[in-house]
């Protein structure tokens, strides 16, 4: 095996697309494939595990979507999507991934992805400092307008994927933010802003600068030392009520 | 339908007119033939000419409850005579009572009065007549406008219902994926490749037959749904299996086409995209008193959080029968024990 040979996983749940992907690359003997997964949690278990250059991605998966699997990826490999249908709005992540294909795409297409893929590992081998792609998919997701309908969490080794539906409260926290279930609760990195932005606003309202409730889970509303209210949730928590988050509550229940 | 005359001001001021103007025209004909008191003429004239008007806008009742039916016209004009012969004796006994009690000790006048009740009731028939065929007239251009207004909102409706329709049928995923495999397939399996792009023809073909929104055999919608599921078993291979269990007085049963294609579909969305493991999907049918009862149903792991919103094939689903059945139809589903189950009802028609 030559030192310079690229290692290549391959995360695609069909196993024509599966074919396809490693039928082209049998004319580049430099690309050696580790491995081939058809859901997403077995693929961010190898990924993780064996550490590749590169992964060709499949973005619609059972279990774990393509998005969800690298926000919870350690080993950070360069991504290629590989989708049927623009529904996710790949081109927002055009930039950032080195490149992503249209299923059906052809031989030509592909080398064009491969060329930009040796580029992409050659700069990064030179040194050159860049931003990691997936650090930019990430942002890219963060701030598109895209509805959270699940969240992926990585909790001692393992990967809780909850709905949005099962959270009861949000809580920040420094650099990170608690999520309350009726499960547990889950740290994940990220920011209030974010969640605010992409948790659906009809049934999540931040009600306090700290805190994200649901307001299906609200038992009752209760007076809390002079003009501060606290929620008490049907689990039995209890979330502070700024002033505003009052007021922003009072427009989502209408009383 | 709104009364012609008094359903708006205009026309009750111009109809008003008009009596005006045939009470002034009689009183002056009274005058110059007929010598008779100024009293006399005022009073005939506007007795007889109100209660006419007054009347003459009941006629609109008969002629708005009395359709013009081109197969049997007699019947209709058999009703208007009746209504009219009613009218005018109403008109005759009032205006004739009423001078006759005015005017009792005149016994000229009412010896004149007498005398002319046949031709009252004649020239009061004509008239009737008149008002009739005018009302006629405005009624029938009243529904066709009502008709032309309610035609050109039915467009609207259909063209949305066509468009939403189209969207929903097919889902983008399917067909970019189909073709990926197909492109797949041309070098690992050319016949099969060959195969798939038959079956996806013969699927496509038949989607689009569903705008002149006919009716086949149940046995030709699911033969095209099982070419629909086969061309999803190349790319699921395993994790996708169907069973159908169709009783042979079902297969005739006319269905509207592309009726099952969203249950399929929703079938393999919901489940098999969000499953590692195999699901199954069935269908069986059963016929009971010239109705056809259809059940599609599929496993589903309910612990697993979906991406996305359900209900929406359904509710197309729902909307087409009850267009295409009324009440008599219907669509019902279920989720329970890790088992998803959606059934149709259809009702024996005539085509």
């Amino acid at each position: 095996m030559k030192m310079t040979s690229t290692k290549i996983i391959i995360v695609e749940d069909e196993r024509p697309a599966r074919d396809l992907v490693r039928t082209y690359l049998k004319e580049f003997p430099d690309l050696e494939i580790l491995g081939e997964y058809d859901n997403g949690f077995d693929g961010l278990k190898a990924i993780n595990e064996l550490k590749p250059d590169a992964i060709f991605l499949d973005v619609q998966m059972p279990k774990l979507t393509g998005f969800e699997l690298l926000e919870v990826l350690e080993h950070q490999p360069e991504v290629i999507f590989t989708t049927a249908y623009d529904q996710f709005a790949i081109r927002a992540f055009e930039r950032n991934a080195v490149d992503y294909l249209l299923k059906p795409f052809s031989k030509e297409r592909f080398r064009e992805a491969i060329s930009k893929l040796k580029l992409r590992l050659e700069s990064k081998q030179k040194g050159v400092k860049e931003e990691s792609g997936i650090e930019k998919i990430r942002q890219h997701f963060a701030e598109s307008d895209e509805r959270l309908h699940r969240v992926v969490i990585k909790k001692s080794g393992k990967i809780h994927v909850i709905s949005t539906g099962d959270i009861n409260f949000l809580e920040a926290q420094d650099d990170y933010v608690m999520i309350y279930t009726d499960e547990g609760k889950y740290l994940k990195q990220q920011t209030m802003k974010y969640f605010e932005q992409h948790l659906d606003s009809q049934q999540f309202v931040r009600v306090h600068r700290s805190y994200i409730a649901n307001i299906t889970c609200i038992e009752r509303i209760e007076p809390y030392e002079k003009s501060n209210f606290v929620l008490i949730l049907k689990d039995g928590n209890k979330v502070p009520v700024s002033r505003s988050g009052m007021q922003v509550l009072k427009e989502n229940l209408d009383f | 339908m709104s009364h012609p005359i008094t359903g708006n001001r205009r026309s009750v001021v111009i109809y008003s007119l008009v009596w005006l103007m045939v009470s002034v025209t009689q009183g002056v004909l009274y005058h110059y033939f007929l010598h008779f008191s100024l009293a006399v003429l005022v009073s005939d004239a506007l007795t007889s000419n109100l209660l006419f008007g007054f009347l003459g806008l009941l006629a609109w009742y008969p002629t708005r409850y009395i359709p013009f039916q081109r197969q049997s016209p007699l019947y209709s004009i058999l009703a208007h005579v009746v209504a009219g012969i009613v009218v005018m004796g109403i008109w005759v006994l009032l205006t004739v009572g009423i001078l006759n009690a005015l005017f009792a000790s005149q016994t000229d006048y009412t010896e004149f009065l007498n005398q002319t009740v046949a031709w009252r009731a004649m020239l009061g028939g004509l008239i009737y007549l008149v008002l009739v065929l005018i009302y006629y007239l405005v009624s029938n251009n009243q529904k066709l406008q009502e008709r032309l207004q309610q035609e050109e909102r039915l467009k609207g409706l259909v063209r949305d219902a066509e468009l939403n329709l189209l969207k929903s049928q097919i889902n983008p995923h399917f067909l970019f994926n189909s073709l990926n495999s197909i492109a797949s397939l041309t070098m690992t399996n050319p016949d099969e490749a060959r195969e798939m792009i038959i079956r996806l023809s013969d699927f496509l073909r038949y989607s689009l037959k569903h705008r002149e929104n006919e009716y086949v055999p149940l046995s030709e919608e699911l033969g095209r749904m099982k070419d629909y599921l086969a061309i999803e078993k190349v790319r699921f291979g395993e994790k996708l299996l169907y069973e159908f269990d169709i009783s042979e007085e079902c297969e005739e049963f006319p269905v509207p086409t592309m009726i099952f294609q969203p249950l399929f579909d929703n079938a393999i969305r919901h489940s098999v995209y969000e499953s590692v493991d195999p699901v199954t999907i069935r269908f069986s049918c059963m016929r009971d008193q010239g109705h056809m009862k259809a059940v599609v149903s599929n496993d589903f792991d309910p612990e697993v959080p979906s991406m996305k919103g359900t209900g929406l094939g359904l509710q197309n689903v729902r909307q087409r029968i009850s267009l295409a059945y009324k009440e008599k139809g219907g669509v019902h589903w279920t989720g329970e024990n890790g088992v998803f189950t959606v059934s149709i009802l259809f009702p024996r028609i005539y085509i």
